[in-house]
């Protein structure tokens, strides 16, 4: 049969020491799934309350001007009107008017700066990767290969990647970052003309936010911030009057993506110990195979007179 | 100055009478046009010459216009015309048969001539009442000779064929209403009832307003359409906010954040400087005033005070910005989920031809197996006799060249033993 | 086994065939009309493929800002590796289950991979928007394990240029052995070097697919809830390798028995029953890991809805569960046209399963679709093309498709005495029945 008891043995082994082996030579080790997302330090975002937003697009015009990017006129060649965030859009406003009458809302749909965010857990090479104090995840584009993974794995689909050019890259919202710097608020928060959209450390975000559904009974979905534990926690959160679904933000759950769908996938490859195990068991295999299989070309060989073909 | 004249006489033959040209009365007729474009069945007609022709029939209207708590504004207003003669035209055209501040009467003769005018004129006049009526302690806080506010406007309104409560004092109770209302001041409609009432709010309102609502009853027997709140439709349907010059910059973001920064110079819009713009009713966005554009309070770079809407002038803070909540969302949106990609069918058809192909190849092979297994079996005894026969000559040529390895290796030797 | 060549020709008795060297495609001429076709093909593509270097990804292919990856990741990489997992499952099969007959098809599968993976790893260098990063691979601590595209991207390359390539070097250095007296050292010593590593390389052939295959299925596990309930499963990773697996086979023995078909060569029944046998039971095993994790999950009732994603659901399972019955019945009736078929549809269908979660399962929004623009399909068309013309001239200069002993010998006498002016393959020095005991003697290396 394929393995004897004594291969099994000297397999397992062999196998121990390999492992010994694989652990101190392991690249990077897992973080195991069972610690819970941490919460930067510094960790600043967006509160956006959809009921107050007018739809007056301002914000949409602030990011592109506060990022130095030209306006988005691809659509009719005059004006700004994105129909989505895309390469030159990091910010856009969409309607979600529902044709039974029921009410409807706009939503402001920018990155979300998960806390486990999806886009940096499937980036090969880290190019998307979330600051550790402010939690803004961030592209750089000298490690981004232009895979496009992250427009897949983002649950928001807020990376977009440019498609046109030789030199493409990965659009999404940074929270102004370069105005943080100058102890200005990001582009959007700045032009809000009812304050739909403000900015702040998440903490003090979440305590408004939850402020205004004490002060407000009955004004907001469910009495709910979206994003204070949806998808492991955002640090852009919501609060609307309709169905959060409805304007485009799925349910999640409580755990973040890369959590709840990578745990067999990190376990397997915890410190490549297992694939280290198979490696060793194999090869005990595959040695006593060639052997054989060797031995027979041998005999073979002197009975055809040809050499013999491995 | 109005004299008590007898209502019969059509507003034609008294303004030929008084010397005004018609020149001047299609002037004053193509304001009308253009201050009520819609929603008036008198201005319907279009043209500044058939509501001339309109008016030029009625009967002259009978106008009694009584003062309570006011500032006299709203006269004011009927008579700041930019254009001199205007005020006069306007006065030519009504009949002012009493009017406390344009009369040249006073006291006792005052008091007659109102009793005269209501005596004379009982059924067909038109009650205009400014200012608001104090209600609290029995009303003591305004009299008029002596009578209680509320006695008069009932004894007014009791034969009045209809009441213009003109400017927010009479609409609603306008200053002397705000809080904490000490004189309890209400506006008209409070206190009358059972008679047609159009209030005309405004601090002050656009006297053209006036003129059209009393015009259109003259002329069409009948008030112009209202609103809930006994406004005109076609004067306080809209919201300023709605057709506000500066609507472009509050769309695009640009906003005064303090008088006289640059946002305020540049004309910029007043938002953020507490403008009520978007919750008051009023015309004044499209209708300015003193016939001159321009003048008006945003068009002079001073936020709107909301002075039609009662929960807005005397209860807001003047810099409060207002919420905006709008009726409609527009369509030019984009939708939550948007679309992407599209089927080209050069493509399409690509695809459908790969497909084909190889599946099409597959069957054919699948197929020749089959029949391949007898031709199978020829070739194979085909090449079988190939190698059999090339290797019998292959034995062959072995042989020979064995045989020839042989002698010359005997020859080899022979020479070898020779050379020994 | 020795050659019976004192069978009579043309008698009606006719021994069974049996596989028992690789011998190069001879008699037919590598320069086709097929052959040019597939070379223009592969021009047209390299053409196309400058094109997009300069234009971007936009202007070439079907792709947007919702549906990330085309044809060129989804396709080349992940079917077609897929197919070309020969040297993985075949493999394993051979020299970790000792099923010993399969040998005989280990250099088809070998080269079937090598072509397969080399077309993937080209287009997936195309495919990225910016490769000159790539060099990032070269740095450990640089790579995001938690990725499973990086271990995809990482595992596949190095399993590329290493495992698979070692793998592919005895028919080259075979030929190269038969064609100059003068490297024989050379190549001897290359031999035992490769022979003393051979374990270990091979070990690491069948670790790294393992990996990288089910990886591959692992990357739509991100996507969660975006990959219709149907595909999407904790399972994806082990479903996707096994799928390999069952394709690979598939992809092998076809071929193969295409080959014999084409270039008229007679088919070892005995091989092909037994592999026919092995991806007979895969797909069973896989189509009922399938059925019951999708019955687990409780998602049974939406493969009968009347949508699109059903019907690509059934249209897989029919084809590959009615492959598996076809080659199941073909074992017992002896019947190759319906075991090519068995094959074929099959590995249509295990084409087809792979593909969906990244396109025709996958939807981001109720809006959006994706189908492939025909500059994304040329291109995909072309490199396979360059594929299978390297494949072409492989199995007519190298000994790779197997063929019974007596093969070697008319090959051999081809060249001899058919067309002896061909001299530069250097295959008509052996064979020849006189210098059997000389050549021998420069075999014993071990």
């Amino acid at each position: 049969m394929a393995i004897t008891r004594r291969e099994l043995i000297t397999t397992i082994a062999k196998a121990g020491a390999t492992g010994a082996v694989a652990v101190t030579a392991a690249a990077q080790p897992l973080r195991a799934e069972t610690e819970t997302v941490s919460i930067p330090s510094a960790a600043v975002g967006l509160l956006y309350d959809a009921t107050i937003c007018i739809g007056c697009k301002a914000c949409v015009a602030a990011c592109a001007e506060a990022n130095g990017e030209t306006p988005d006129t691809r659509g009719d060649g005059l004006h700004q009107a994105p129909s989505d965030l895309n390469d030159l859009t990091r910010n856009i406003i969409k309607l979600y008017k529902p044709t039974d009458g029921s009410p409807a809302s706009f939503v402001k749909r920018q990155c979300m700066h998960c806390l486990d965010p999806a886009c940096a857990a499937g980036c090969p090479f880290q190019a998307l990767h979330k600051d550790p104090e402010s939690g803004i995840v961030y592209w750089t584009a000298d490690k981004c290969i232009g895979c496009r993974y992250c427009t897949i794995t983002c649950p928001y689909h807020v990376p977009r990647f440019q498609w046109v050019g030789y030199n493409p890259r990965v659009t999404k919202c940074e929270l102004c970052s370069h105005r943080l710097a100058q102890g200005l608020k990001p582009g959007c928060t700045s032009v809000c003309p009812t304050g739909a959209v403000i900015f702040g450390p998440r903490t003090v975000l979440l305590m408004e936010a939850k402020h205004r559904i004490s002060q407000n009974p009955g004004r907001y979905f469910k009495d709910k911030v979206y994003g204070e534990t949806d998808n492991g926690g955002t640090q852009s959160l919501y609060l609307a009057r309709v169905p959060f679904e409805d304007l485009g933000l799925p349910e999640l759950g409580q755990e973040s993506v890369p959590a709840r769908t990578l745990r067999w996938q990190r376990r397997f490859y915890q410190y490549f110990a297992l694939p280290a195990l198979l490696y060793a068991g194999l090869v005990q295999v595959i040695r006593k195979s060639v052997k054989g299989h060797v031995e027979e070309a041998h005999e073979r060989e002197k009975e055809t007179g040809l050499r013999a073909q491995l | 100055m109005a004299n008590s004249v007898k209502p019969e006489i059509t507003v034609q033959s008294h303004l030929e009478a008084a010397g005004v040209s018609r020149r001047d009365f299609l002037r004053l007729c193509s304001v009308l046009v253009a201050t009520a474009p819609a929603g008036l069945a008198l201005t319907k007609t279009g043209s500044a010459a058939e509501v001339a022709a309109k008016i030029a029939a009625a009967r002259r209207p009978s106008v009694i216009w009584l003062h309570f708590q006011d500032c006299t504004g709203c006269t004011e207003t009927l008579l700041r015309t930019s254009a001199p003669d205007a005020a006069h035209l306007i006065l030519d055209i009504i009949s002012l048969d009493y009017h406390e501040t344009l009369m040249a009467a006073s006291g006792e003769q005052a008091e007659a001539a109102l009793r005269q005018a209501i005596a004379d004129n009982a059924g067909k006049y038109v009650l205009v009442v400014e200012g608001a009526i104090p209600t609290r302690d029995d009303g003591v806080y305004m009299q008029l000779a002596g009578r209680p506010a509320v006695q008069v406007v009932k004894e007014a309104a009791g034969k009045a064929a209809a009441i213009i409560a003109i400017g927010s004092c009479a609409s609603w109770g306008g200053v002397p209403s705000s809080d904490p209302n000490p004189t309890g001041a209400v506006g008209v409609d409070t206190v009358i009832s059972g008679k047609p009432i159009v209030n005309l709010p405004g601090c002050p309102p656009n006297p053209y307003n006036l003129l059209a609502v009393v015009l259109e009853y003259v002329t069409m027997n009948r008030l112009p359409e209202l609103d809930d709140l006994r406004r005109p439709i076609f004067a306080y349907e809209r919201v300023i906010h709605e057709n506000c010059p500066r609507r472009a910059h509050f769309d695009a973001g640009r906003f005064a954040h303090s008088f006289g920064d640059e946002g305020h110079r540049k004309g910029w819009c007043l938002y953020k400087l507490g403008c009520k713009g978007p919750v008051t009713h009023a015309a004044c966005s499209t209708r300015h005033f003193n016939e001159t554009p321009g003048v008006w309070p945003i068009g002079i770079g001073a936020p709107c005070l909301g002075c039609t809407e009662k929960n807005v002038v005397w209860s807001m803070g003047t810099a409060e910005t207002v919420p905006i909540h709008l009726a409609t969302p527009p369509d030019t949106y984009p939708p939550i989920y948007s679309s992407a990609g599209k089927i080209k069918t050069g493509a399409a058809v690509l695809v459908g031809a790969i497909a084909g192909a190889v599946g099409s190849a597959s069957w054919v092979a699948s197929q020749r197996f089959r029949s391949s297994e007898e031709a199978g079996a020829e070739r194979i005894a085909m090449d079988r006799a190939h190698a059999f026969k090339d290797a019998a000559a292959a034995r062959i040529e072995a042989a020979e060249w064995k045989k020839e390895e042989v002698t010359t290796e005997k020859a080899e030797a022979a020479e070898r033993k020779k050379e020994d | 086994m020795s050659a019976t060549l004192s069978a009579v020709p043309n008698s009606p008795v006719k021994t069974p065939t049996r596989w028992e060297r690789a011998v190069p495609v001879y008699g037919f001429p590598v320069i086709t009309r097929f052959f040019v076709v597939l070379l223009a093909l592969t021009l047209v593509a390299l053409v196309l493929t400058g094109y997009r270097e300069l234009a971007g990804l936009g202007p070439v292919s079907g792709m947007n800002d919702l549906f990330g990856w085309g044809i060129w990741k989804t396709f080349n990489v992940m079917v077609l590796t897929a197919l070309g997992s020969g040297a993985f499952a075949v493999g394993i099969a051979a020299w970790v289950f000792r099923r010993k007959k399969l040998h005989a098809l280990m250099r088809m599968a070998l080269l079937t991979s090598f072509l397969a993976y080399a077309c993937g790893l080209l287009l997936l260098g195309i495919d990225a928007g910016r490769p000159w990063n790539f060099y990032w691979i070269v740095f450990p601590w640089k790579w995001n394990m938690h990725s499973p595209l990086a271990e995809v991207a990482i595992c596949m390359s190095i399993y590329a240029m290493i495992p698979l390539a070692v793998e592919n070097l005895p028919p080259v250095l075979e030929r190269l052995w038969y064609f100059d007296s003068r490297l024989r050292p050379g190549v001897e010593k290359i031999e035992k070097r490769l022979h003393a590593v051979f374990p270990y390389v091979i070990a690491l052939a069948y670790l790294l697919p393992g990996m990288h295959q089910s990886s591959l299925g692992a990357l739509m596990l991100l996507a969660g809830e975006r990959v219709h309930p149907l595909w999407q499963t904790p399972f994806l990773p082990l479903l996707y390798v096994w799928a390999a697996c069952f394709m690979s086979f598939g992809c092998v023995a076809g071929v193969t028995m295409l080959c014999c078909l084409i270039w008229q060569r007679a088919m070892d029944m005995d091989v092909l029953d037994e592999a026919a046998r092995i991806t007979c039971w895969l797909i069973y095993g896989w189509s009922a890991l399938r059925f019951l994790d999708i019955a687990f999950r409780e998602q049974f009732g939406t493969a009968f809805h009347f949508d699109r994603f059903a019907g690509v659901f059934w249209l897989e399972m029919i084809l590959i569960m009615g492959g598996g019955r076809l080659l199941q019945r073909s074992v017992r009736t002896h019947d190759t046209g319906k075991m090519f078929l068995g094959y074929v549809l099959s590995s249509l269908g295990g084409m087809i399963y792979r593909f969906s979660p990244t396109t025709l399962a996958f939807r981001p929004n109720p809006q959006a679709l994706y189908f492939p623009a025909t500059i994304e399909i040329l291109v995909s068309l072309g490199f396979i093309a360059l594929g299978v013309a390297g494949f072409l001239i492989a199995v007519k200069r190298f000994a790779i498709l197997p063929g019974p002993l007596y093969l070697w010998h008319d090959m051999a006498s081809y060249f001899r005495f058919r067309r002896p002016y061909i001299r530069w393959t250097g295959y008509f020095k052996y064979g020849h029945f006189g210098e059997d005991e000389k050549i021998t003697n420069h075999n014993s290396h071990e």
